[in-house]
């Protein structure tokens, strides 16, 4: 049986400077994502959507709380434990681009799944089914001082789905984008979104990806303040009529 | 695989950086197998002069004379014995020589020496006597009571060829007996302190003071090959079970000694020398980690577990330092085998004091072939220790933490 609730956080809460004056990154936070969905994280600067992330992504551990990813605890798993879920659940996006500068553009991709131990056979088949999806084909044996930062940052999301994970956690993906090499992104992550049924929950406090977002959950102070779906209902209905 | 790939294409982002460390490394390399080459030649070369110019491969005496060099103790059937040494296949060459201890008084001192008494055609062959001579003439047959002296006492004594010195000692009935030599010859070898406690007479001179008629002490025999030495020393033992049969190891244990520990030294010289080239390479190191922290932040992230990490770190340092490795072989092996066909000159380290240890100034270093596999394992073993830190600190990192720099 498939479960549709991939991410379901509980209580969550991240306190530093414990000793001195506690400062909630993150304060009691419930959040449940649904398999498929295509979430953004917004807010302003401070506001706890990176730290939430991490959470969420096994990066740090909450001080209060629990998250369970397809109904595993991840609060209770070990580093090591916790680097082998990561590699096999989810897959991550960095704001910028964070592609292995001595690999090319296809070996970046494989990386995650030489890390798992696919055979080449099936990584050859992958990478150009993913390459074919970012319309990057001829680009694929680039080093990444070679490609533009949309170009990097196309490489950088499939190389996040390399694996079919469980979901990808994309940081602030556009941020360091020109509007055009953006919207060329957000097409992307919406066409893979679709075709792949894989769930995205993206931090951002860009416009351009707020409008694209099929729900939206605001933070201020590490608090969720809204969590309703985007008011801008436009620019989706004709991106789906594409 | 990709880790492996990472390593190398990773010691290449700062080319400069790599190449002033594989340099070093090779240079580090050069210095450690030119110490051992060096350091095999020069002891090749002692062992050679011990056994071509001084004490031969084997000696036979009789079992008391060499606690107090008494010349009563003579080889009984001496000319037997030197008849059948001759006769063993692996024999090059042996000689006999009468020996005593005596005091050689000149008008202006004395000093304590050992007086061999040799049969000059044989002794030639057997101590390269005649090649060491630098001023004077060999024995003439025709003449009496000549001597040949070294150059280091003939500069104590202020002898001179012609000069007239006389020799004291006591006889096999323990009688105190002297007589009046002539310098023939001033020789001089590469070991200066044997030069200045032996001379040379003939041995129908000295037997006649002694009193031995043909008797003789020793019997000292060079060999066709190093390698039978024992084999050869066996059969001679068993042979002559009643006399003491001495290899040059036996007769010369500080050459002895001093081989065996060479190699020591050399290895505690090149450890030395690696142990230096670390901290350059663990600095080159930590400043790539420091550098790629978010690199590395991103790849725990992604799902790379501590021990990738770990060996990727391993391996850059390893490629680093193993990268200089055929360089400085190359160029130790070029060098060694330069000077081991033209000569190291070295007599600006001083003659005397080089002829002091018994060594000569010129040195013919042997790239030591055999001792290679140890060299790399030393560096090997500076590579493996180089990476201990700067891996752990990577390995150390959190990737929540990383990834904010």
């Amino acid at each position: 049986m498939i479960m549709n609730t991939v991410i379901d956080a509980h209580n969550v809460s991240k306190v530093y400077n414990k000793e001195t004056i506690p400062v909630y990154a993150v304060n009691n936070v419930h959040l449940h994502i649904e398999r498929g969905e295509f979430t953004a994280l917004v807010g302003p600067s401070g506001s706890g959507k990176t730290t939430l992330l991490n959470l969420i992504g096994g990066l740090d551990k909450p001080d209060e709380g629990h998250i369970y990813i397809n109904g595993l605890d991840i609060t209770k798993l070990s580093a090591n434990e916790l680097i082998d879920f990561r590699l096999k659940n989810i897959g991550f996006v960095f704001q910028s681009f964070n592609l292995i500068p001595v690999l090319t553009a296809k070996e970046n991709v494989e990386f995650i799944m030489l890390l798992q131990g696919v055979k080449r056979g099936g990584r050859d088949k992958r990478v150009k089914q993913l390459f074919d999806q970012i319309e990057m084909a001829d680009k694929i044996d680039s080093r990444p001082a070679q490609l533009s930062g949309g170009q990097q940052q196309r490489v950088a999301i499939a190389r996040a789905l390399a694996t079919k994970p469980q979901f990808v956690l994309a940081d602030e993906p556009t941020a360091n984008l020109d509007s055009q090499s953006a919207a060329n992104l957000l097409d992307i992550m919406a066409k893979l979104n679709k075709e792949e049924q894989t769930t995205f929950l993206f931090s951002t406090h860009d416009q351009r990806v707020i409008d694209r977002a099929r729900r939206v959950v605001t933070l201020v102070d590490g608090r969720i303040t809204n969590d309703t779906a985007s008011v801008s209902t436009k620019h989706r209905d004709a991106n789906e009529k594409k | 695989m990709v880790i492996l790939i990472m390593a190398w294409r990773n010691i290449w982002r700062n080319k400069m950086r790599s190449i002033v460390i594989i340099l070093s490394v090779a240079v580090g390399l050069f210095a450690g197998i030119a110490i051992l080459a060096l350091y095999q030649g020069m002891m090749k070369s002692r062992v050679r002069t011990v056994i071509d110019a001084e004490v031969g491969h084997l000696q036979i005496h009789d079992i008391n004379f060499k606690k107090d060099y008494e010349s009563k103790f003579v080889l009984k059937n001496g000319a037997a014995i030197l008849r059948a040494v001759n006769l063993i296949p692996g024999v090059k060459l042996a000689a006999a020589r009468s020996i005593t201890t005596g005091m050689l008084s000149t008008t202006t001192g004395s000093a304590g020496v050992q007086i061999n008494g040799i049969i000059p055609q044989l002794e030639y062959g057997i101590s390269q006597l005649k090649r060491k001579i630098i001023k004077g003439k060999a024995f003439d047959p025709a003449k009496n009571n000549e001597i040949m002296i070294g150059q280091k006492l003939a500069t104590k004594m202020k002898l001179k060829v012609r000069s007239k010195l006389v020799l004291t000692f006591t006889d096999t009935s323990d009688n105190m007996v002297s007589g009046a030599f002539r310098v023939a010859a001033i020789y001089k070898s590469d070991n200066t302190p044997l030069d200045e406690k032996n001379v040379y007479v003939t041995m129908t001179d000295l037997n006649t003071l002694l009193g031995i008629s043909g008797g003789f002490h020793e019997v000292i025999i060079l060999l066709k090959n190093d390698q039978d030495v024992k084999k050869i020393q066996l059969a001679l033992k068993q042979k002559f079970p009643a006399y003491q049969v001495e290899s040059w190891r036996e007769i010369s244990p500080e050459t002895d000694f001093m081989v065996k520990t060479t190699d020591q030294y050399s290895y505690i010289i090149m450890v030395i020398i690696m142990f230096a080239l670390a901290f350059g390479i663990v600095n080159t190191m930590l400043m790539a980690v420091l550098e790629r922290t978010r690199e590395i932040g991103m790849m725990m992230a992604l799902g790379t577990n501590r021990l990738k990490v770990f060996s990727l770190i391993f391996l850059e340092t390893i490629f680093l330092t193993l990268a200089g490795t055929p360089v400085g072989v190359l160029i130790g092996w070029g060098a060694s085998t330069y000077f081991n066909k033209h000569g190291l000159d070295l007599s600006g380290m001083g003659r005397d004091m080089m002829s002091s240890f018994g060594f000569g100034t010129m040195v013919y270093p042997e790239f030591p072939a055999d001792k290679l596999l140890a060299v790399l394992l030393i560096v090997a073993g500076t590579a493996v220790i180089s990476c201990i830190f700067p891996a752990i600190k990577a390995v150390k990192l959190q990737p929540v933490d990383a990834l904010r720099r």
